[in-house]
């Protein structure tokens, strides 16, 4: 099965208290690993004014994982996400094919820059290669 | 008020078009959209965001239409989280 990276930001009320916002946490990492994902990265953080209000409330508590794996997780997280309460909002991004393209894009700039200097050497190299030609 | 000079060759200036001049003003801020556009990143998509929340047009920010493409997708994305506003008044 083709390795996949997501990102998944969801987004607590902020009235929920800190310790059952940790345990959410808890169970969402706990949730992945069970379902053959792997967490890469996770950051609370923490509570950000909303640039609208949801659930009439104007701040929320964000929270952001990086997942690897399959995308069974995600199906099973999203599922369990939409019908917790603790959850205004979530958001998953499929983010592996991205990086790769600007990866490419990376390279490709850098392969560029390698073949220029190769073929339009700075003067200095330039004026001893017509020397050598002349000689 | 009338404070039209091209200072920095940003092509700003007036025509004459018709019975009026029509004064026209072309920003290039030559932003330039990195390979890997995060939609988290709200400062870098702000810029691409003026005050009423609207998307800048391609045609103010100058940018390919590529670029304009993966802007727009990650400014709806930040939307949907709440890091954009949808419209600001």
């Amino acid at each position: 099965m083709a390795k996949r990276t997501y990102e998944v930001m969801y987004i607590i009320n902020p009235e929920s208290d800190a310790e059952r916002i940790e345990k959410l946490n808890d169970a969402v990492g706990k949730l992945i690993e069970k379902e053959g994902g792997e967490v890469i990265r996770m950051d609370d953080i923490g509570i950000r004014n909303l640039a609208y209000p949801i659930q009439k409330k104007r701040t929320g508590h964000y929270v952001l994982f990086e997942i690897d794996g399959s995308g069974q997780e995600i199906a099973e997280l999203e599922r369990r996400m939409r019908v917790n309460d603790m959850i205004m909002r979530y958001i998953t991004v499929r983010v592996d094919e991205d990086r790769k393209k600007a990866a490419a894009i990376m390279d490709r700039k850098e392969a560029r820059a390698a073949k220029r200097a190769t073929f339009r050497p700075s003067k200095e190299e330039q004026e001893t290669t017509s020397e050598e030609a002349v000689a | 008020m009338e404070m039209i000079n091209d200072r920095d060759g940003l092509g700003v200036g007036e025509d004459v078009i018709g019975d009026r001049p029509r004064r026209y003003q072309r920003r290039r801020p030559r932003q330039i959209v990195p390979d890997y556009l995060d939609w988290k990143d709200v400062d870098l998509l702000r810029t691409f965001v003026p005050e009423r929340g609207k998307i800048m047009p391609r045609r103010i920010s100058m940018i390919s239409a590529k670029d304009q493409r993966r802007l727009a997708k990650a400014i709806k994305r930040a939307r949907s989280m709440a890091m954009l506003p949808f419209v600001a008044d």
